[in-house]
């Protein structure tokens, strides 16, 4: 108690020492957790945006691999390359039991299962490639949210009539009420009138989805009821990874992918603004450390005389030595609790600045990532103080006494 | 005579390459409750004396015992027990904390070891504030105090702890004649109702005459050792000669 009572007044004594290297903590603190919460709330957006209306993990035939029948003199295939025939994909027949079991396992937020395949529409001189998309209107809606973003006509489908995104109803001068020839690879075509235009807020899909009803692409395509992909979400997209391995195990009959494993580039961009956000973070507490180490080091120069003299009346090195860790550990406490409360004012300046109406993304401070900030610095500062704290423990008290 | 405080051959020397010999073999002995003066030039090796003594200092060879016990086997932090149980310090230089109020500098050398003052110890505090005549200001900062209470409170500081020995370094050294005499007053008083052993080095005259005993310490030497009940007033008085103990009316 009498160490903290100590450390409070050598404190409060440097009025001007104390209020300087606290603003400068504060500073870099407020940085640090408004630095941090700009990263986190950037990487939630820009996953949102990637990840929110896309399956987390789909599930497809793996590809057909035609059995080698040349061999090497050590039984290896000699066959080095396979081709695919991207338009002969094979469907996925027992679909219905896959999902039956997947809905009883109750982990995923949406279920989709849909018929895809290419096709181009033809127009004049211009041949457009577009993707069909044969869907369940309901389950795809819970995935890719049409209904909301139907532009003009209904969220309806049935016979040949398809949706199309706004891009592709501009390019090919259609609405609704209009019709498309689409012709797909097996050589099939029919003629489609559009029942509606949605604006899914995204060029290639706006420019390239054509939404069918899922038994009208299953005889299109020759899937036989059949599916081409299943297509899940979860609730925390960074377990999406460790669903798709556990659904490879359980299901190995088909080929489980995960967004992280389809958007690999993108993962490593945020990885890599999160190391450079952490290299920054690392080097503002470096550098409070470094100013909470410099300031203890003056002061125990400056308190000589009451370390002399609390020793010359018995104070034991240990209690010395942790005044200074005691000095410490408050500036880093107090810094990095009002740096906080300069990194929350700063969050809100940012809102304030760029609402997420106006093009901004939303940004919250987390209270964890405080605590965990405050809980460093502090250990950052009784560690700056432990040089400064061997020094004042070291400390002669004849050499005070003596000069005075 | 028991010797309470006894040293054997203590000496000190300063520097290695042009070594300074502080002091050359001292050997003497203190009872308990004695009230004893060590006068000597400036530079005679006495507040060298006192510091060891004191376990501020050590010395470069020679043994030290308080009651029976070698101090120089134990510790820093073993010194540092022994100077807050057994010993109490009243510096030339006052020595407060400038942070900390008369009545927080007073409890300083308790609280060092344990922390929360209990009631008793508090009002311990207050009553020695109040006899060295500092009551009244015992809730001022220790630098707002004038010399002379900041030396009254250091006093009580000194006592807190109520030790075996108080090691007083010049306590007048730094106040006026009307100051000095209370607080020579007040020493001798502490001395008789406590029965604590004072060792004071001086250069005052009428303190070193007003002691039981008086040590003369020249070159690192003792060169005198008597007690002033053994000779008249008038021989005290040349004994303690000019040369070793200033005048106070030449001032300081």
């Amino acid at each position: 108690m009498f160490n903290f009572l100590v450390a409070f007044r050598f404190l409060r004594e440097g009025r001007a020492q104390t209020a300087l290297i606290l603003f400068g903590i504060t500073m870099g603190i407020a940085v640090q957790v408004f630095l941090n919460s700009l990263i986190i709330g950037l990487q939630r957006s820009l996953i949102e945006r990637t990840v929110g209306s896309a399956p987390h993990i789909t599930a497809s035939m793996p590809d057909i691999v035609p059995e080698a029948s040349l061999r090497t003199e050590d039984g290896r295939p000699a066959l080095t390359q396979v081709v695919t025939n991207e338009g002969n994909v094979k469907p996925i027949r027992d679909w219905q039991p896959v999902v039956g079991q997947l809905e009883k396992l109750g982990a995923f937020k949406t279920i989709n299962v849909v018929a895809r395949g290419s096709g181009f529409i033809l127009q004049g001189e211009k041949s457009l490639p577009v993707v069909l998309q044969g869907f369940e209107l309901d389950r795809a809606d819970a995935l890719y949210h049409i209904r909301r973003r139907m532009t003009a006509g209904r969220y309806e489908v049935g016979g040949n009539t398809v949706l199309i995104g706004t891009e592709l109803a501009a390019k090919l001068r259609v609405g609704v009420g209009g019709s498309l020839r689409i012709t797909v690879p097996s050589g099939a075509a029919d003629i489609f009138p559009v029942g509606g235009v949605f604006d899914l807020e995204s060029q290639p899909v706006n420019e390239s989805w054509v939404v069918i009803s899922l038994a009208r692409a299953q005889t299109l395509f020759g899937l036989d009821r059949g599916v081409t992909e299943v297509e899940l979400q979860v609730d925390d997209v960074f377990a999406a990874a460790h669903w798709a391995r556990d659904l490879r195990a359980s299901f190995p009959g088909l080929k489980w992918l995960s967004w992280q494993e389809t958007n690999a580039a993108l993962l490593a961009a945020l990885q890599s603004q999160s190391s450079s956000s952490y290299m920054i973070q690392l080097f503002v507490l470096l550098s409070v450390t470094l100013g909470i180490a410099s300031v203890l080091a003056v002061s125990v120069v400056q308190k000589a005389r009451q370390i002399g003299i609390l020793k010359a009346v018995g104070a034991m090195t240990r209690t010395v030595s942790r005044i200074f860790l005691i000095q410490g550990a408050v500036l880093g406490f107090a810094g990095s609790l009002l740096g906080s409360l300069g990194g929350w004012a700063l969050v809100r300046l940012f809102l304030a600045l760029r609402p997420p109406q106006a093009g901004g993304f939303p940004i919250t401070v987390g209270f964890g990532a405080i605590v965990l900030s405050v809980a460093v610095a502090t250990a950052a500062g009784t560690l700056a103080a432990y040089v400064p704290a061997r020094r004042a423990a070291r400390l002669n008290p004849i050499e005070v006494i003596r000069n005075g | 005579m028991a010797e309470f405080i006894a040293l054997r051959d203590i000496r000190k020397t300063y520097g290695t390459t042009v070594p300074t010999h502080a002091l050359r073999g001292i050997t003497v002995d203190f009872a308990a409750g004695e009230y004893a003066a060590i006068i000597g030039r400036s530079g005679s090796g006495k507040t060298t004396l006192l510091n060891i003594m004191g376990t501020l200092d050590r010395p470069t060879s020679g043994a030290l015992a308080v009651d029976g016990e070698d101090l120089f086997l134990l510790d820093d932090d073993g010194l540092a027990r022994f100077r807050n149980r057994t010993v109490g310090f009243i510096f030339q230089f006052h020595h407060l904390l400038p942070e900390f109020n008369a009545l927080e500098n007073v409890l300083i050398p308790y609280r060092v070891y344990r922390g929360r003052v209990a009631g008793d110890v508090l009002r311990r505090g207050k009553e020695l504030l109040e006899r060295v005549g500092v009551g009244n200001r015992m809730y001022n900062r220790a630098n707002n105090l004038s010399g002379g209470e900041q030396q009254r409170v250091a006093i009580a500081r000194a006592l807190i702890n109520e030790p075996r020995i108080v090691f007083a370094d010049e306590p007048t050294g730094n106040l006026d004649s009307d100051t000095s005499e209370d607080v020579k007053a007040l020493l001798r008083r502490i001395n008789s109702e406590l029965g604590t052993t004072f060792l004071i080095v001086t250069h005052d005259r009428h303190i070193a005459a007003g002691c039981d005993r008086v040590v003369e310490i020249d070159d690192g030497l003792i060169t005198r050792d008597f007690r002033t009940a053994d000779a008249s007033e008038d021989e005290n008085w040349q004994k303690l000669a000019p040369c070793n103990c200033r005048e106070r009316e030449r001032g300081f």
